[in-house]
């Protein structure tokens, strides 16, 4: 049975018991959406439909008091900001776009009677569903990795919070010349460009400590990276970094000619997916990691874990075997259940990355196309776009990756050519591309809470 | 920095080539144009909800003229303008879309956008529904 057969069938059986009631019930109360987390994709969500459609009834459902950013937060380790500085107000959308919250946790979707009930016992009705959870870690994906060391040896930092904190701290207690081993996560993962980012930050952190001969060891299952054309020439010449052999295809001939082979490299080596760079296990009392290109002994170990849809998209049936949640990517509708949205990090939405700024971009898209279906008209063809920016480790020399994304068939695709700083951009650009990094962090949040 | 990043002298903007500007047809859109609409949103993300932005490096796109902002993206688009990535970004909008933006964003009041009065959707303005037209 496809989607469009269940749904008739769905509206055929509901269609007799609501017929008498549904206009009524319409001409008397303001239709209701119920948000499902209040991280970027929820509260752009929130934020947007109030401004497009003002009389739609918004409440977003978020355990936590305040925001606590991950866009931007792996400098908090390296201590360029401080953990205040990520934490967020809900007030603005409170008072100035007059979004209800309930502070609780959504533990159960009811699908056919269109309400969610929390783990405070609330239960709360809607006319459509906006689910934006965010990600959940595959701890099991890594032989002795679990959730408990997450917060005390191991943490992997990649969703806020204390980990952060519990990282610097590991940080600042190294002894000199350590080793440091990153273990990004298979794709698709949240912020591709930020491991790599974070292994720049702990290297320059190590470095303006006076720490010449330290290693950041990155250990990849993958043979490249958003951005990796960019980061690879910075680190070239920030960090007497080699760029792997492997990477080569990644350079024209000439191009690969102008970077520089280093006799004594610097902090940082990838070892590339091709190169064994699979991690294995780890184990957090002899501090060793094994990957399989063989055994790692490191002083910290911060292993960002696979990634999946949050916990309760995957709980509630959104999910597939993928882990991710599949929708209708021109409206962002489910298509498990109906009349429920799911968007962020947890969708799958074709090219489009897991960023903050597509979670963003797809909130606007799902406001437009909200409005236009609880007044009962079609679609609107969408435009996307994701700009992320990411530092070198240097903070003042910075890069992005930059798209547009249309409809092709039912999948979003990227539409532009170019998409990074250029081979023989000048210092002057990278210094650029770093400061609109810094100014990033403070307007996107803004578009997306105030 | 201590060490210098570039490799080249060559002027790095110049490599996006030149795209043929095609001529803009300012008839064809108007402020309640959808198009500038879900266009135009995509933006928001640095330049500010609704193009208001305050103390940034980003240029503030509320209440600038027409003609300014469709001039500022051809000529990011053909690199006569340098730029970092608004040269990608203005190269992968139709001139339809840059018209139907410029539109819009000319049509905002240069102060923050608010739902001020959830009993009106006249509040928000025509300009932003995109059931307009
Ligand atoms: C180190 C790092 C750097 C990054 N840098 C960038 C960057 O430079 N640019 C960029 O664009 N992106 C960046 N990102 C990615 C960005 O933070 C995410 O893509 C973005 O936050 C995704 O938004 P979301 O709404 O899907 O999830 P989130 O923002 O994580 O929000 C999910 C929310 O849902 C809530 N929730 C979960 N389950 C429930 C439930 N059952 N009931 C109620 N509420 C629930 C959570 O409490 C949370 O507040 C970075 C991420 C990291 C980790």
């Amino acid at each position: 049975m496809n989607r469009r057969d269940f749904l008739k069938i769905l509206g055929a059986g509901t269609a007799a018991t609501s017929s008498l009631a549904a206009p009524l019930a319409r001409a008397e109360r303001a239709p209701r959406v119920v948000i499902v987390g209040g991280g970027v994709g929820g509260a752009t969500t929130a934020k947007y439909l109030k401004l497009y459609a003002p009389h739609v009834n918004v409440t977003i459902i978020e355990p936590k008091r305040e925001y606590q950013r991950p866009y931007g937060s792996s400098e908090v380790i390296t201590g360029q900001i401080e953990l205040e500085d990520i934490v967020i107000s809900y007030d603005d959308l409170k008072t100035r776009h007059g979004i209800e919250f309930v502070h609780d946790t959504v533990e159960a979707i009811d699908f056919e009677a269109k309400q969610v009930r929390t783990a405070g016992g609330q239960r709360l009705g809607y006319d459509r569903l906006v689910v934006s959870p965010g990600v959940s870690f595959d701890f099991e994906a890594i032989d002795g990795l679990t959730a408990e060391l997450a917060e005390t040896r191991l943490p992997h930092a990649w969703d806020a919070g204390d980990q952060l904190l519990v990282l610097k701290e590991q940080l600042e207690s190294l002894p000199e010349n350590p080793t440091v081993v990153i273990g990004p996560p298979p794709n698709p993962y949240r912020c591709p460009p930020g491991p790599y980012e974070r292994a720049g930050l702990i290297a320059q952190w190590l470095l303006d400590r006076g720490d010449t001969q330290a290693r950041v060891v990155i250990l990849d299952p993958k043979n490249g990276f958003t951005t990796d054309y960019t980061m690879l020439h910075a680190w070239n010449d920030l960090y007497d970094f080699n760029i792997p052999e492997p990477a080569r295809s990644k350079y024209s001939d000439e191009e690969w000619a102008q970077l520089t082979v280093h006799d004594n490299p610097g902090p940082i080596e990838w070892v590339m997916g091709d190169m064994g760079g699979r991690i294995l296990s780890v184990d957090a009392e002899t501090m060793t990691v094994e990957a399989e290109a063989g055994t790692f002994q490191a002083d910290l170990i911060n292993i960002i874990p696979p990634l999946k849809a949050g916990r309760i998209a995957i709980d509630q049936d959104l999910a597939d075997d993928s882990g991710w949640c599949p929708v209708d990517q021109r409206t962002f509708e489910s298509t498990r259940h109906a009349d429920v949205h799911v968007i962020g990090d947890a969708c799958i939405a074709g090219a489009m990355p897991k960023s903050g700024y597509a979670a963003n971009s797809q909130a606007k898209v799902l406001a437009i196309q909200l409005k236009a279906l609880l007044a009962g008209n079609d679609p609107v063809e969408p435009v996307f776009q994701n700009t992320c920016y990411a530092l070198a480790g240097n903070t003042e020399v910075g890069m992005f990756v930059a798209d547009v994304f249309r409809m092709d068939g039912d999948t979003i695709a990227r539409v532009d050519e170019q998409r990074y700083l250029p081979f023989d951009a000048t210092e002057a650009e990278y210094r650029l591309a770093a400061l609109y990094q810094h100014n990033w962090m403070k307007a996107f949040t803004e578009d997306c809470f105030s | 920095m201590t060490r210098r990043l570039i490799r080249g002298a060559t002027l790095a903007l110049a490599t996006g080539g030149a795209v043929a500007a095609l001529p803009l047809h300012a008839e064809t859109t108007t402020a309640t144009d959808p198009r500038g609409l879900m266009a135009a949103q995509t933006c928001a993300g640095c330049h500010g909800t609704k193009g208001y932005i305050e103390d940034s490096a980003y240029v503030p796109l509320a209440g600038m003229p027409r003609e300014r902002f469709i001039t500022a993206m051809e000529s990011f688009a053909d690199g006569s303008r340098p730029s970092t990535l608004m040269g990608p970004l203005a190269r992968a909008f139709t001139d339809e879309e840059i018209a139907a933006m410029a539109d819009y964003f000319e049509a905002q009041p240069k102060e923050r956008a608010r739902a001020i009065d959830p009993a009106s959707d006249q509040t928000t303005g025509q300009a932003l529904d995109p059931e307009e037209n």
